[in-house]
């Protein structure tokens, strides 16, 4: 299952964090720090899975993460998930996300982050994979935007 | 929905270009809000708005430590977009333990009978990402009604299947999945593929807990896998770039390892038919790297499942094809995958031949440049590694651990001193590859590593005199690791003798070689070296002077360890006759042989409902023994909860097992200076009976007249898993306790389980309840006896008298045997304490009853079922410049009169 979905920029700043077990802020701040250090410093072209961290609990704990441009999208996961799966389903959010606000950047993830997370809990619920047809992660949102309109 | 003020705050902080600055901005924000929230006509759209922004701040880290009743009552709102920000702040910011939860619980309720289908879905989400206790005793039951009713829509039913997942793997033992099973095993043929694939991992999840009930399972995922693979039969939609729902295909070829290979021929046949198409579409790669990382993920876990079926097939040699050319891939992804896999193939196949071809790639990627590969080519290593091939990987991997990063060198050392002892044909290779290990990598070489060192020198005697023979050449060099210094300080002194007549090993040689590093050493080292030097003035008369001058050297060390050591063994060393010292010096005996620390250290345990691997980095026993355990796991856990629905009386766990399988010593482990709060649970209804390192025991309880209820929680606050977890709470004299929830038998880290009993009192309470709890954490069972605070006074409920009514019974009950009266010294003055204890033991307290403002009067009922309501009165005399203190208690009842009094008084004194 995932345990934690995070969205950092270049310089390590959350635009979203969602956890899927139990953390208090200042542990979920320690390992995004964590994280992001063992990001950061790898180069491009090198591969997208990554272990290691004990703070998430060591070897079980795979760290599945893409870069676009300025912002790194990162899925802890354990190990019973398939790395590439995972690594599909951020294209996925990514692609969901492109939809939703048209060529997404990271200042619509600043500026809506309630509708950034509405978007993800369409795609993970609890930790687990709830939707992978875009089409419908995104109509979802529709959904909820014709709902907010009443 | 936009919300110009968060807007605008959000602006305004990212303007702020110092920590400093953001947080000023942060604290007007939250004294904004602060006072926004006490006005008690706040609009909906407001409180949205507000909420919205502690959000923002708690996401950028703030603490925010107020709004969430705020969040909470947006729940209740009917506008989809303020419910929606509430159940959105209600999910980040709410803990499992906050006393808001069970608002949030029935607003949860609410929305799942709700016929808007989008309020449910919010409701199914929010539950599904807090997974709090509460929620799965009173929800799970509508979740299960919304997943299997017919007429529930599909974007619906995909989030209660994840839901119930979520809450059954917080939450075993209040899920009865192993009754339901039946009737979700249905959901994986669902039409929509989301759906399907929610429920595949609910099912995933139960099938490796109950693989009997869940058999079902099987079969419908290999139609599943032929109608998308062969049958092409697949909505669309879910067609990712190319190839169709990837991530149903890999769960449901995941749900088939956890099954042994399927009986039935068709099937097999069937199954056999998917994994060669999927096998054959992957000869050509695609151009679009994400068609490509689709079609490889199927692919890797369609190979995992190959194997899995039968290492030794066709379709497994072609696989291996494939994985050669996948591990000198130019994608970085791929090199790891195939790797990894390779690894998987290597822990099963009957001949590693296929592997060992591209044993020189492998080596290659321990050069290659990014981390991860380099770790996933140490474990392909470590599991091809057989007796011949042993020497040439041992080698190299000594030749990378020069070079090794830091991040893995711990665990490379403990792998390659693994494979030197399991694949060594001689002796002085062992030795030889361990000094080198230490003096290569000595700061990452663990304890364990050294110690087993140890033991097989001295279980081995063809071994010992080389392993001298090394140890002192390495003492001799000018920079050895104290590591080094260690091994040799315990080989010599058990040893030395054996080469004490050769040149270059006479005792001198031997001593000054220990010696001359003595001083750059800690002083764990420097204790051990002092015992070595004992051990010689045994052996090697002819250095007892040098070695008796270093002790009298150390009889003024400030270091206490040192200090008694070097006085003892002074004192043994100059005594007149050599018996003592003889005694104390005599040679090891072979340690008893045991499964390697090593191993242990490296094989992490598994959690119960969390995913588990389906095989084990390692060869071809690792994997064997994995199995071997699961199942005996698996048959244990059963086991010890049919015991527990079956009876409470006294059982042993399935203990012995559980020992063997963990493979270490058992004597159980003392309890490190345990909590223990009876004293102070006698007063309160709710709080923590018991904690220590690895459990917390914290009880709720509530009583009425003669019946309680009494909730007790059992919290594991280590990093392992508290198996085989059994408890007994044995009915005291004139109490009676039922069992009526039991608890699993198996706690995981950080998780809080709970067990209820009835309590009745039918006669007057005796002697103490005392609880006998037995646990294993890691392979140490562990025993408790508890001492529960269900005493006479919890039976009592106060009454309010008048004046004139209280000093009325007082005189009609009367004196002795129906009083009884202690007098003592009280060890504090504090009048308010005396009357929280009164209250504390449910008496009231009357005020103004008592002339003297100093003196306590109270009354109480107690009540049992066979005497009925027994009437109590108290009065507690305090002299407060004595510290003196009389106690007079008066009840109906002689034996009430007895017990009772003799609480109050253990109570007064004991404040």
């Amino acid at each position: 299952m995932l345990k934690a979905v995070m969205i950092f920029n270049n310089h390590g700043k959350p635009r979203l964090m969602q956890w899927y077990q139990q953390m208090d802020v200042s542990t979920q701040q320690e390992m995004l720090k964590e994280i992001f250090r063992l990001v950061h410093k790898r180069p491009d072209h090198v591969c997208n899975f990554l272990e290691g961290s004990t703070l998430l609990g060591g070897q079980d704990t795979k760290i599945i993460y893409r870069h676009y441009a300025t912002l790194y999208f990162v899925f802890v996961v354990d190990s019973s998930e398939s790395e590439l799966g995972i690594l599909d389903l951020i294209q996925v959010f990514v692609e969901a996300l492109d939809r939703i606000f048209t060529n997404v950047c990271e200042l619509d993830l600043i500026f809506r982050p309630d509708e950034v997370s509405q978007l993800l809990s369409e795609v993970i619920s609890g930790g687990m994979v709830l939707e992978t047809n875009i089409n419908d992660i995104v109509t979802m949102s529709g959904v909820r935007k014709i709902q907010s309109a009443r | 929905m936009s919300m110009r003020g968060l807007t605008v705050f959000i602006a305004d902080l990212r303007n702020c270009r110092a920590r400093e600055l953001e947080e000023k901005r942060v604290n007007k924000e939250l004294a904004n809000i602060r006072s926004k929230f006490k006005d008690p006509n706040l609009s909906g759209r407001q409180k949205k708005k507000y909420v919205c922004k502690l959000l923002y701040m708690y996401i950028l880290g703030w603490d925010v430590d107020f709004g969430h009743m705020e969040a909470v009552n947006l729940l209740s709102s009917n506008k989809y977009s303020e419910k929606q920000i509430g159940y959105l702040a209600v999910t980040l910011m709410l803990t499992e333990t906050n006393e808001l939860l069970r608002l949030v619980v029935n607003s949860m309720r609410k929305d799942l009978d709700d016929p808007n289908e989008v309020h449910q879905c919010l409701a199914l989400q929010a539950i599904a990402n807090i997974g709090a206790r509460e929620m799965a005793e009173a929800l799970s039951n509508d979740v299960l009604r919304l997943l299997t009713t017919s007429h529930t829509r599909s974007f619906t039913k995909k989030k209660a299947a994840l839901c119930l997942l979520r809450l059954y793997r917080r939450h075993p033992d209040l899920i009865p999945v192993k009754e339901w099973v039946g009737k979700l095993l249905g959901l994986m043929e669902e039409s929509d593929m989301a759906a399907a694939l929610a429920s595949t991992s609910l099912i995933l999840a139960i099938a490796q807990q109950y693989p009997d009930e869940s058999a079902g399972c099987v079969q419908r995922a290999i139609s599943r896998m032929h109608k998308i693979v062969i049958e092409k039969e697949y909505s669309p939609d879910y067609v990712y770039y190319k190839v169709p729902v990837p991530w149903l295909q890999v769960k449901l070829l995941r749900l088939l390892q956890y099954y042994p290979p399927p009986d039935d021929k068709t099937a097999r046949n069937k199954l056999i038919n998917v994994i060669q198409t999927i096998l054959n579409n992957a000869q050509d790669i695609p151009k679009n790297v994400q068609h490509n990382n689709a079609q490889n993920a199927v692919l890797f876990e369609a190979i995992n499942l190959a194997i899995h079926l039968d290492p030794e097939s066709e379709i497994v040699v072609q696989a291996s094809a494939l994985l050669g050319r996948f591990i000198s891939s130019k994608e970085t992804n791929i090199r790891y995958l195939g790797l990894e896999t390779m690894a998987h193939l290597a822990g099963f196949a009957e001949s590693l031949d296929t592997v060992k071809k591209h044993q020189e790639t492998i080596i290659q990627s321990l050069k290659d440049k990014d981390i991860s590969v380099r770790r996933r080519a140490l474990d392909l290593l470590y599991s091809m590694c057989d007796v011949t091939n042993a020497r040439a990987i041992v080698s190299e991997l000594l030749h990378y651990l020069t070079i090794a990063d830091y991040a893995i060198r711990e665990e490379m050392v403990l792998k390659i001193a693994i494979l030197t002892e399991k694949f060594a044909t001689d002796y002085s290779w062992y030795v030889d590859v361990i000094l080198q290990l230490i003096t290569i990598a000595g700061d990452s070489v663990s304890d364990e590593v050294w110690y087993r060192v140890v033991q097989i020198v001295t279980n081995n005697e063809d071994l010992q005199e080389y392993a001298v023979r090394t140890v002192l050449n390495a003492l001799k060099s000018p920079t050895c690791h104290e590591t080094t210094l260690k091994v040799g300080g315990y080989i010599l002194g058990e040893f030395g003798h054996l080469i004490a007549n050769s040149a270059g090993g006479t005792p001198m040689e031997q001593f000054m070689a220990l010696h001359s590093k003595f001083g750059m050493c800690t002083g764990a080292t420097r204790a051990l070296l002092l015992s070595t030097y004992l051990k010689f003035t045994n052996v090697f008369p002819e250095i007892k002077d040098q070695v008796i001058r270093v002790f009298k050297q150390y009889r003024f060390v400030l270091d206490v360890e040192l200090q008694q050591r070097a006085c003892e063994y002074l004192a043994i060393a100059t005594m007149p006759s050599d018996d003592l010292l003889q005694a104390a010096c005599e040679e090891m005996p072979p340690f008893p042989e045991r499964e390697s620390a090593l191993l242990n250290r490296l094989h992490k345990k598994i959690q119960d409902t969390e995913d588990k691997r389906t095989w084990q980095i390692g060869g071809k026993d690792a994997n064997k023994e994995a199995m071997k355990k699961a199942d005996r796991r698996r048959s244990a856990v059963e086991r010890s909860q049919e015991n527990i629905a079956a009876t409470t009386s006294s059982q042993q766990p399935a203990r012995s097992e559980m020992d063997e399988l963990l493979g270490l010593a058992t004597e159980p482990i003392s309890q490190p200076s345990p909590e223990h709060n009876y004293n102070k649970l006698i007063l309160e209804a709710n709080g923590v009976l018991y904690e220590d390192q690895y459990i917390q025991i914290g009880i709720k309880s509530e009583y009425h007249n003669n019946l309680g209820r009494m909730a007790i929680f059992f919290g594991n606050k280590s990093t392992s898993t508290i198996t085989n977890l059994n408890t007994n709470l044995q009915s005291g004299e004139g109490v009676k306790t039922t069992l009526i929830q039991p608890i699993a038998s198996t706690v995981p880290p950080a998780t809080q389980y709970n067990q209820m009993y009835n309590v009745e009192c039918h006669d007057v309470v005796g002697h103490e309840v005392i609880m006998l709890v037995n646990y294993s954490i890691g392979s140490h069972p562990i025993e408790l006896n508890i001492k529960m605070p269900i005493v006479p006074s919890k039976f009592v409920s106060a009454v309010e008298l008048s004046s004139t009514d209280f000093f009325g019974r007082w005189k009609q009950i009367g004196g002795a045997p129906r009083e009884s009266q202690y007098i003592g010294k009280l060890r504090s003055t504090d009048v308010s304490r005396m009357r929280d204890l009164i209250k504390g033991l449910n008496f009231s307290l009357l005020d103004g009853v008592d002339p003297n403002p100093n003196n306590l009067v109270g009354a109480g009922i107690f009540s049992s079922t066979n005497m009925g309501k027994v009437g109590c009165l108290m009065r507690l005399e305090l002299n407060l410049d004595q510290q003196m203190y009389r106690f007079t208690l008066r009840t109906t009842n002689e034996s009430v009169t007895e017990v009772l009094g003799l609480q109050f008084k253990e109570a007064v004194e004991g404040q």
